[in-house]
This record gives C-alpha cells, sequence and structure tokens, in this order.
C-alpha cells in the first residue's frame, strides 16, 4: 500500500481555503459518513479542508478556474479520486481551457505517480479531446526509461498506436529496449503487437525467428525470447515442428549442453508435434521415447520445481500416444487405411 | 523478521483488526477506496477462522456503513446503481448536483457484496435488480466493462468484477455474457498468458480475472484444450518459489494467490511446488506486528497480508479455511452465499432460468 499522498507536497507557504478571502463566498460542506463509521481515514487538516471546498463547489456546481485550482490540491493530495479528475474535465470543457497547458500539468503528476490509474485514464481523455497524439511516444518513453515494464505506459502507448496509427518507428524503438534489457518482456510483447499489426508474412517470420534466435544465442535462460519464438511459429500459421531450422538450433544448443529448462521444454514441445504427425512407427518410437527423455531430465535435473507438471506432461503425452497407437491398430484389423 | 516457519495467525488477525477501525493521515490516497480494505480485512479474518475476533455489535455496524454506500438509480436517469468506495462525496443534507457524480464503481460494489456475505448479512438490503442493471450499464460494445458509468477505465479487472457480481446474485440480467467470453478470448497472448487489454503483455492478475470470468459465467469450455494447457504451462512457469506475475520479474506474495487461483481452477495447482511458494510467502510475513509484504522486510500492508493468507490457503496450511478460487470468498462464505441464493430462486424463477448456482468439484 502507498503512501505517496500528502500533506508535504502541498507548499509550505499555503493558506487554508478557509482563511483566504477569495473563497469567502463558499461555505464549506463536511464529508459525511454516517453513524460509527468503519476504515476511517484520519484526515489531516489540510485534507479536510480542501475536501470540504470540493464538497461546496460540486454542490454549487461551480465551474471556474479557482474550482479548476481546488482540485488540483484535491488531486495532490489523493491522486486516485475519480470523482475530483471527473469534475476537473467538466470544468475544463466549460470553461474551454487550453488543453496542452492541461498536458503539462498531467506530465507533472505522472512523473510523481507513474502507476496512477485515473491519471493515465485522463490522459487518454485529454488526447481524444486534442486529437493529437503528438506527445503521446515521448511522454510513455521518459516513463519507460525509469521503469521499462510500467504497465499503465505500455498500456498508453499501445492505445495511442492504435488509435492514430503511429506504428512506424515502433520497431526501431522496440529493438532499442530488447538490446538495452533482452529480458525486457514488455518489449517482446509490443514487438509481437507491431509485427502483428503489419502481418506475418513468410519473410518476416524468417527474419523474426532469426531475431529470436540470435537474442537466445547470447541469453539461453530468457523465457521471454523463448516465448516469443513460438508465438511466431505458432502465430505464422505454421506449427512449431514445421520449421525444421529451429529444431536444429534447438538440437545444436541441446548438444552444447546447454540444459536451460525453456530450450528443454521447446523441445519437448517440437518431440511430442512431430511424433504424434510421425506415420512411421519406428521413428514414432524414437521421438516418443526422447520426449520421456526430456520430461525425466527436468523432473530430476533441469527443472525440479515443475517436477510435477513434467510429470503430468509425459503422462499426457503417453496417453494421447496410446490413444493414437490404438486407432491405428483399429483401422489396420478393419481394413481402412 | 522473517525466518520463522510458521504463521502467527494471532498478530495477523490484530494488523487486520487495526486497519477496520482507523487509518493514518498517510493511507490518504486510499480515500476513495475504504470499501476494498475492508474486504481484505474482513475476509481476511474469515479465513483466518478468525472472523469472531469482531464483535457482534460491529459487525452490524460494518454491515450498515457498507449499506450507506449503495447507489440506487432512480427510473428514467443515468443507470449507476452499484457501490461506492468511499464517503469522500456524501454530504448530510442530499445534493442535486453532488447526487450526479455518485456512481457505483464494480470493483467497489464485489468486494462490499463479498464483505457483507462474509459477515452474514442476509443481502436483504441489497437492491438487487438495481445492481444488475448498474453492471449490465457499464458494459461495453467489445464485451469489456467499465469501472462506471463515467471517468474510468475499462479492462479485464471489471470483467472480472463483472461476472462476480452476476455470479453472486445469481442473475445476469441484459449483460452480454457470450461478448465477454469474446473479450477474454481476444485477450489471450501469445505466450496463453491472458493480458489487461487485448494485445498487453500477459499478466497474472488479469489471467485470474480472465480464467475466473470464464469460470463464474459458465463458459470455460470455449477455451480449446490446447489453449488451457497452454495457460498451464504459463501459469506454472510463473513460479520461482513463490510466484512472479509476468516472465522475467520478482516474485510477489499476491501472485501466490493470483496464479495459484487460476492453476486451481484449471484443475492443475496439485502441480505447483507446495514447500518452495509455502516458504516464499512465509519470508515476507511480518512476525513482529503481523501483516504480509510482496517481497521480505518490506512494508506490508492488507491486500498483500490477505493475498498471503489465500497463498497458504492453498497449500493446506493448517488453521486457514479452504478458499472458493473464482469468488475469492471462503468456501464457508460461498456456502452461505449459495444458501441464500436458494431463498430467492423459488420467488424469482424467471430471474434465474438461464443460470445456475455455481458448483466447484
Ligand atoms: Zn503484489
Amino acid at each position: 500500500m502507498s503512501d505517496n499522498s500528502s500533506d508535504e507536497e502541498l507548499a509550505p507557504d499555503w493558506i487554508p481555503y478557509r482563511q483566504r478571502s477569495d473563497w469567502a463566498d463558499v461555505t464549506p460542506i463536511e464529508q459525511d459518513d454516517g453513524e460509527n463509521p468503519v476504515v476511517v481515514i484520519s484526515y489531516s487538516e489540510k485534507f479536510k479542508d480542501v475536501y470540504d471546498y470540493f464538497r461546496a463547489i460540486l454542490a454549487s456546481s461551480e465551474k471556474s478556474t479557482r474550482a479548476l485550482e481546488l482540485t488540483r490540491d484535491a488531486l495532490r493530495l489523493n491522486a486516485a479520486n475519480y470523482t475530483v479528475w471527473q469534475y476537473r474535465r467538466d470544468i475544463l470543457k466549460a470553461l474551454g481551457c487550453n488543453l496542452q497547458q492541461e498536458l503539462q500539468y498531467i506530465d507533472d503528476v505522472i512523473s510523481d505517480n507513474p502507476k496512477n490509474y485515473q491519471v493515465w485514464h485522463h490522459r487518454r481523455v485529454i488526447v481524444e479531446w486534442l486529437n493529437d497524439p503528438s506527445d503521446e511516444l515521448r511522454l510513455t518513453e521518459s516513463v519507460l526509461s525509469m521503469d521499462s515494464k510500467n504497465y499503465h505506459a505500455w498500456q498508453h502507448r499501445q492505445w495511442a498506436i492504435k488509435t492514430f496509427n503511429l506504428y512506424d518507428n515502433e520497431l526501431e524503438y522496440v529493438d532499442r529496449l530488447i538490446s538495452e534489457d533482452v529480458r525486457n518482456n514488455s518489449a517482446w510483447n509490443q514487438r509481437f503487437f507491431v509485427l502483428k499489426h503489419f502481418g506475418f508474412t513468410p519473410e518476416v517470420i524468417q527474419r523474426e525467428i532469426q531475431y529470436a534466435v540470435n537474442r537466445i544465442r547470447l541469453i539461453k535462460n530468457n523465457e521471454s525470447v523463448w516465448n516469443f519464438l513460438g508465438g511466431i511459429l505458432h502465430d505464422g500459421g505454421a506449427s512449431i515442428s514445421q520449421h525444421e531450422e529451429v529444431l536444429a538450433f534447438c538440437e545444436e544448443l541441446y548438444n552444447n549442453n546447454v540444459r536451460s529448462p525453456y530450450l528443454i521444454a521447446f523441445l519437448i514441445d517440437l518431440c511430442q508435434e512431430k511424433c504424434l504427425r510421425e506415420e512411421n512407427a519406428e521413428s514414432r518410437e524414437a521421438l516418443g521415447r526422447r520426449v520421456a527423455e526430456l520430461c525425466d531430465g527436468m523432473i530430476r535435473e533441469h527443472d525440479v520445481i515443475r517436477k510435477k507438471y513434467w510429470q503430468y506432461v509425459v503422462d499426457s503425452f503417453q496417453l494421447k500416444l496410446n490413444r493414437l497407437k490404438a486407432n491405428n491398430d483399429g483401422e489396420r484389423n478393419d481394413g481402412t487405411s | 523478521m522473517s525466518n520463522v516457519n510458521a504463521i502467527c495467525r494471532r498478530k495477523h488477525a490484530k494488523f487486520f483488526m487495526r486497519f477496520l477501525d482507523l487509518l493514518p493521515s498517510r493511507l490518504a490516497s486510499h480515500d476513495s477506496t475504504r470499501v476494498t480494505i475492508a474486504f481484505f480485512a474482513v475476509c481476511g479474518l474469515d479465513i483466518l477462522n478468525s472472523l469472531d475476533t469482531i464483535q457482534p455489535a460491529t459487525v452490524e455496524t460494518i454491515i450498515d456503513w457498507l449499506y450507506r454506500y449503495q447507489v440506487v438509480s432512480k427510473e428514467g436517469e443515468v443507470e449507476c446503481s452499484g457501490f461506492q468506495g468511499s464517503s469522500t462525496i456524501n454530504t448530510s443534507v442530499p445534493n442535486e448536483n453532488i447526487t450526479k457524480y455518485k456512481w457505483g464503481h464494480l470493483a467497489m460494489t464485489y468486494t462490499a457484496i463479498a464483505t457483507l456475505v462474509t459477515l452474514g448479512d442476509d443481502l436483504k438490503r441489497l437492491n438487487r435488480k438495481a445492481i444488475i442493471k448498474g453492471v449490465a450499464a457499464v458494459q461495453r460494445d467489445d464485451g469489456s466493462f467499465s469501472a462506471s458509468v463515467e471517468g474510468n477505465e475499462y479492462d479485464m479487472r471489471f470483467v472480472y468484477c463483472a461476472a462476480a457480481i452476476c455470479a453472486m446474485l445469481n442473475d445476469w440480467g441484459t449483460v452480454n455474457k457470450e461478448k465477454m467470453a469474446e473479450y477474454i478470448l481476444k485477450s489471450i497472448r501469445y505466450d496463453y498468458g491472458v493480458s489487461q487489454h487485448f494485445e498487453m503483455e500477459a499478466h497474472g492478475g488479469t489471467t485470474f480475472c480472465a480464467i475466473a470470468a470464464l469460470q463464474l459465467s459458465g463458459q470455460l469450455d470455449k477455451l480449446s484444450p490446447e489453449t488451457i494447457e497452454g495457460m498451464k504451462r504459463w501459469l506454472i512457469f510463473r513460479q520461482i518459489d513463490g510466484f512472479q506475475g509476468r516472465p522475467n520479474k520478482p516474485v510477489d506474495t499476491c501472485y501466490s494467490f493470483w496464479i495459484g487461483a487460476s492453476l486451481k481452477i484449471l484443475n492443475a495447482f496439485h502441480l505447483t511446488d507446495y514447500e518452495e511458494n509455502r516458504s516464499y510467502i512465509l519470508s515476507t510475513q511480518n512476525t513482529t506486528v503481523g501483516g504480509f509484504s510482496k517481497w521480505p522486510d518490506s512494508m506490508t500492508d492488507p491486500f498483500h497480508t490477505y493475498f498471503g493468507l489465500c497463498g497458504l490457503s492453498f497449500v493446506n496450511e493448517p488453521g486457514i479455511l479452504e478458499i472458493m478460487p473464482s469468488l475469492n470468498i471462503s468456501m464457508r462464505a460461498y456456502k452461505k452465499l449459495k444458501e441464500l441464493q436458494g431463498h430467492w430462486a423459488p420467488q424469482e424463477p424467471e430471474e434465474c432460468s438461464n443460470c445456475s448456482i455455481i458448483d466447484i468439484e
């Protein structure tokens, strides 16, 4: 639970609304939480003061410059109050305020509260009103430079890219993030998002397989890139075992004694798929044994924390294989083929 | 203070009791979501099997307090029924201008009802019809739900809240379940985790929201066998010792619930390593003043305390009650809810023709 609100953030020379002559015409309204409330927050004097006046302007429906300023104080005390944000927007609209200035303000709030849902929502609405996304890539880039996995920033960025068709330079940006941190799963996801938009042509799939393979060579034990590789093959429409070069690459790593669980898991998937498609009984047996061996390695040594899972994988696979054999035998006995 | 291999039940109960009572001013940033804090405290006490720590009179106080946050829209006005999360804009003299901003919020509605059920309330003061209308009113064309009628985001979190509310009240009204499922299916990623919204990165919390919503709406069968196996893989791979929420992110206590509950729903939780999970959760327990945090030796909070206990419940920790994974309340509370639903059904048969009470094997 974060407690980044607060009084300290209001300027030291801050004067309570109750003492301001330019607010003398307004009667503050107290919060009513009824008799015996629970989960009571012991509001500071400032909090109570600001929100008493917020309730007052809400009640009188005052939409003015001073009311706009008041929402700013209220949000400084609690940036998660969506009613205040909503009322702020209603004021902005009523006064026809300069929305570029509002973007400036939001920049500041976001840099103080980069993980606050409400301020990102506010940002989106203002950008929609302006119909101008020209600052959104810069903003999200700057937030992501502090925390490259900030989910809010990625969501806003994807929204801006989708809504305003800003895909053009995104692959370059993603590429840069992946070079900075090859384990950045958010960046890999964004890569997939951009690629899918442009379409998975055979050329793109080949290029991306190479891209992934090169990064696996750098760091083998990186789940993000293995997942990406699986996704590329799958979404490219081909089953993973149809890409012989990928299988060869995995075998090469394995033969070079790489024992990353992600590599072995990938191999298990490839071998299972190949096995279940294999027509030749002997090759099928061999692939089946391979799957069992690989799972056994996971259970005993390479992925012990998931040993029950790998036992489950090998058991389910055996069941499938037996059913397949029984079907084939049945067909043979029926004389159909 | 984290190397103790036993759970300090009484300290955690005290911890929750403090949050039910009075919060320091530094927590003012939680002013809009006080109902969720009540949910964590009450449901946390429940799964600690310590609900009786709350005096009977206080139970009534909490119930009355929650009902004061119920918003029921008038006929012909904007439909915004549900629960508010706090009383920040409530005034002793009703004011029309303020009323325009009083909206139910799906997360608050869900946690308020779950808290009421857990406290043993009979839900008679709940305007069920209005609440379900409020849920249907915030469903969007893409099948997702906004948190409230205006002013809030829409994403997988509120899909879950909507499904949980409808399942608890055993009434889907005009909610479009099929559209909801479409939205969920479109948010399954290439790695088989589910994102918060369409093509975002897969995330443990939203994967729970998606799978639970499908179960609560009786639509788990919309997942192909291949997808289910892929999801199990993605979820199982989140275990490091405790669980992480995304690949290559640090482990965090709350994911013992999000990932654990998802696996429970898919009948695959038994494939995880209980001992590693348990040790991690216990390493984030504050043995001096109670509570759990997301990481060892960090600041505790009700959210991680509640979810840490849920995580321990999944590995059958003695003295912790069993959890109903998709509704995220104790099995005991869930049984009470089923009884209540049984009473509603005969009086309003038209309401329940298409939906059955969820059964968990
Ligand atoms: Zn957490």
